[in-house]
């Protein structure tokens, strides 16, 4: 029988700073709830807004794959493997810190906000070489349909994480079916309302539902964002 | 993180750089006091000479590694916890800790 936990937009953890304005689904920096944890493999969701010419500077990380996704203007992105680029609004910006890298990143316009997902998940092996990865997403041209921008055969993170997006009118339905049994689904309302399994979400809310084969998407407003991440339940 | 009592942190890690920060963010964390271990045989040495309330595993250590660290510190100082540091000092170092700690303390 399907498991579902359901997290509120106003119940996310919330700093801000004057260079950043970070919204978190789970525990991250000073935001601590024990119960919010992460998803299975998924560790972080943070709802970050970066002033113009604002942004994260040269700092570390190491085994933990961080894919970052623009909603709004654009991240300048460089790191110590020495790739640098601009990430804009329809990209993912993939970073595989595997045994160790530095980055920035900053918004890239100076007078303009930048809004970006940035999404953690555990990796499957410990201390690989870093890789940095520049893909398209596609909600936009083809729109009522959920898109799949990481997959094992695509750009990969882990060979058992998918992630789909997509953008969709009022009223459109469909199903989500897990591509491995056993793994979890996280479900993030970008923009708009949906209804998950007849659980009304609305925009910046989440929803984990494990213990199921997949989950029923019914489409509730216009203009709609929905973002799925399907991770295994153990680390 | 309010904190009352003084927490003994040693990390232990391989990238120089990265552990560099890591130690940087230990210390200048109020309550905690950290000291970093850039070898294993280096971490082996302060487990003996040392108690510390945490252990954190950071850049490098592998799962056999692990496995060394995890039992050194359970012949010693069976309260002390072990856990991984994801992230190179990221924004998870203090959640970890504190999850780890709230884990033990039930």
């Amino acid at each position: 029988m399907a498991q579902y936990t359901y997290h509120k937009a106003e119940t996310r953890g919330h700093d801000h700073h004057d260079w950043l304005d970070s919204k978190k689904t789970f525990s991250f920096g000073d935001y601590y709830n024990p119960k919010r944890m992460g998803f299975g493999a998924l560790r972080v969701l943070n709802d970050d807004t970066l002033p113009g010419g604002k942004g994260f500077g040269l700092h570390p990380h190491d085994n933990m794959e961080i894919i970052s996704i623009p909603l709004k203007g654009s991240l300048r992105h460089e790191d110590s493997a020495g790739n640098k680029a601009v990430a804009n609004t329809g990209t993912v910006q993939v970073m595989h810190a595997g045994s160790g890298l530095f980055h920035s990143e900053y918004n890239n316009s100076a007078d303009e906000i930048a809004e970006f997902l940035q999404i953690w998940v555990y990796p499957e092996e410990l201390n690989t070489a870093p890789r940095y990865t520049l893909g398209r997403l596609s909600y936009d041209t083809a729109p009522n349909q959920l898109h799949t921008f990481i997959a094992p055969d695509g750009i990969s993170i882990r060979k058992d994480v998918w992630m789909s997006i997509g953008q969709f009118a009022n009223d459109v339905s469909l199903t989500y079916q897990v591509h491995k049994p056993g793994n979890g689904m996280y479900v993030f309302v970008v923009n708009g309302r949906f209804s998950i399994d007849g659980k009304v979400l609305s925009a910046r809310d989440g929803l984990g539902v494990w213990d199921a084969g997949g989950i029923d998407i019914k489409v509730m407003d216009s203009d709609s964002r929905l973002l799925v991440m399907e991770v295994p339940m153990i680390i | 993180m309010e904190n009352t009592i003084q927490l003994k942190l040693l990390a232990i890690g391989y990238d120089a750089a990265i552990m560099k920060v890591v130690d940087r963010l230990l210390n200048s964390h109020t309550g905690w006091n950290g000291v970093v271990a850039f070898t294993k045989a280096a971490g082996l040495k302060n487990i003996v000479d040392e108690k510390y309330d945490a252990v954190l595993l950071c850049v490098g250590v592998t799962i056999a590694d692990e496995q060394v660290i995890r039992e050194a510190v359970a012949i010693r100082h069976s309260a002390t916890i072990v856990i991984r540091h994801y992230g190179g000092g990221s924004g998870l170092l203090e959640n970890e800790l504190r999850a780890a700690l709230d884990h033990n303390n039930q």
